[in-house]
């Protein structure tokens, strides 16, 4: 019950947010300078940003833009996890341990700081675009070490299942068996791992923007909304400043109750 | 014997570990691009020096592995470079910002529990209504640390401790509602509540001994929790402390102070790891 409101609340969001781009007649970085900061209008349904840029339009755009991305690196993450875990599992043991110690290594570093660190040694002058797939792909990139460690285990004790010798014995080769047997039992760790990234690595990329390490501008971010909150002339003016924020909190709230259930199920 | 061995292998991988990931951050930075870059290009005055010197460097810096090296045969004898960026020693920088960073940490990870603890306890007693009640928690949770410090700043409440502390709250009241709930649901507190134990002695003989192995493991958790959330905390509030020191001098390619905070925080990490690696082995005897 629980996951079908979420699931709806989130298509609605989807929904309103495609049908905002859609309907507005400007774009994401569109320069109204005939209506900069302005309050809420027939034009500027909740206002402009202080370059005169349509609010909604922007936060409609960050909010497609951040769950794709998230998604994605969400799924490129699980995907990196299981397969790094499954070839530690199924490789000789001195090299399955060179490849936990590998894994290890990542997390010796406490994850927001080894991801500042990555981020920022980008170049500086690439596009917004440029910007917005390099920050998914390092949050995707430096997402998976603790989920391919559980894999590793989880498939350490699989490996040796009646069912598994079973296999091997019937002549399945190690692909088969990993693609037929073992992944299925591991989806009660890898649905979690991506349902737990998808609000991690949102709130990593607004956290990354408010240190100006996010999505490039004029591309709308999360991020980069939040930082419009900097701005306290912007705030005195209009209360559609906290719109971003609001629909960030409700969007996580949403993601997170969909691992939450999946923890309960699980 | 073995024992002995145990710990001296755990301590060997621990230092293996640090001095990995810190060589890893060197070699990241120093292939960074813009590494050689120096703001005295942009003066027309000294452009052509510092070309000349820039050019002297990077013929001396040509192998990234050497430069590696070198910086960690310094951390051997106890130096730790200069910076490029303030041009002092970076143990000097570090050492004074420790205490600020490390007074922030302590007092934060300490009101946090304090919450979280506060909370739970009760909560995790109730037969129903632990949605309810962790409501704040989970809204707390799902809001980004930079904006709950940018709240703070806007209304002028509370600072970077406020911040830390309902980060830590939030995090930990999820794992502790759990821990304590099950706590309480165990056959033998049920036992007790029928023989009519209080509930000051329910928790001080039963719950409490149980879950402390989790308890340990958990703070330990929490504290390399908080280290990732110091760097937004306090550059953000622009607090003079170790996780500032981080963000300028990654922004600014500082890779002696970048070097010097990666190995920091691993060996605070792998302390910790160690800690809690001990606590669950305790449990699982």
């Amino acid at each position: 019950m629980k996951t079908r409101l979420s699931s709806v609340l989130l298509l609605l969001l989807i929904l309103g947010s495609s049908l905002v781009l859609r309907a507005s007649r400007y774009d994401y970085k569109t320069q109204d300078r005939d209506a900069i900061l302005a309050p809420a209008t027939a034009q500027h349904w909740t206002g402009t940003d202080d370059l005169g840029r349509d609010r909604a339009v922007r936060v409609a755009a960050a909010l497609l833009i951040g769950l794709t991305g998230a998604g994605l690196a969400a799924a490129l993450t699980t995907a990196i996890a299981a397969a790094f875990g499954l070839l530690a599992a199924f490789s000789r043991p001195s090299s399955g341990s060179a490849l936990m110690f590998l894994s290890e290594m990542f997390l010796s570093l406490p994850w927001f700081f080894l991801l500042m660190m990555v981020r920022s040694q980008l170049p500086l002058t690439a596009s917004p675009a440029e910007t917005a797939v390099a920050t998914f792909l390092i949050l995707a990139g430096l997402g998976w070490p603790a989920c391919a460690r559980a894999i590793y285990r989880g498939a350490l004790e699989l490996r040796s299942a009646e069912w598994m010798i079973q296999g091997r014995m019937c002549g399945l080769r190690t692909g088969q068996l990993i693609r037929r047997h073992l992944l299925p039992h591991l989806r009660f760790l890898l649905l979690p791992q991506f349902l737990v990234c998808m609000p991690a690595f949102l709130v990593a990329e607004a956290n990354l923007g408010a240190l100006g390490l996010g999505v490039g501008e004029p591309l709308p971010s999360w991020g980069s909304l939040l930082l419009e909150l900097d701005n306290s002339a912007l705030l005195a003016r209009s209360g559609w400043v906290y719109l971003p924020i609001a629909l960030l909190v409700l969007v996580l709230l949403i993601l997170e109750s969909f691992s939450a259930e999946e923890h309960i199920n699980v | 014997m073995n024992l002995l061995m145990a710990i001296a292998s755990r301590v060997a991988r621990t230092l293996l570990l640090m001095l990995f990931a810190a060589a890893g951050t060197i070699l990241q930075v120093r292939f960074a691009p813009g590494f050689f870059s120096d703001p005295r290009e942009m003066d027309g005055r000294y452009a052509q020096a510092a070309r000349i010197e820039m050019q002297e460097q990077s013929s001396r810096q040509e192998f990234a592995g050497r430069s590696a090296v070198n910086q960690v045969e310094g951390w051997f004898r106890g130096d730790f470079g200069e910076s490029r960026q303030y041009g002092v020693p970076v143990s000097d920088l570090i050492c004074a910002r420790l205490r600020v960073s490390g007074s922030l940490l302590v007092r934060g990870l300490a009101q946090g529990w304090l919450l979280a603890l506060c909370a739970a306890f009760p909560v995790s007693g109730l037969r129903g209504g632990g949605t309810l009640w962790g409501a704040p928690f989970t809204i707390l949770l799902a809001i980004p640390t930079a904006a709950m410090a940018t709240a703070c700043i806007l209304s002028q409440t509370g600072g970077p401790i406020l911040v830390l502390t309902l980060l830590i709250a939030s995090r930990e009241f999820k794992f502790l509602h759990r821990l304590l709930t099950q706590a309480w649901r165990a056959p033998h507190v049920l036992q007790g509540r029928a023989q009519g134990l209080s509930v000051f002695s329910l928790v001080r003989r039963h719950i409490l001994p149980n879950v402390a192995p989790q308890l340990g493991a958990l703070a330990a958790l929490s504290i390399v929790t908080a280290l990732g959330a110091l760097v937004p905390i306090e550059a953000i509030f622009t607090v003079p402390g170790v996780g500032q020191l981080a963000w300028s001098a990654v922004m600014n390619r500082d890779l002696p102070v970048v070097a010097a905070v990666s190995l920091l925080m691993a060996l605070l990490v792998r302390v910790t790891g160690l800690v809690t690696t001990r606590t669950l082995a305790l449990e699982g005897a």
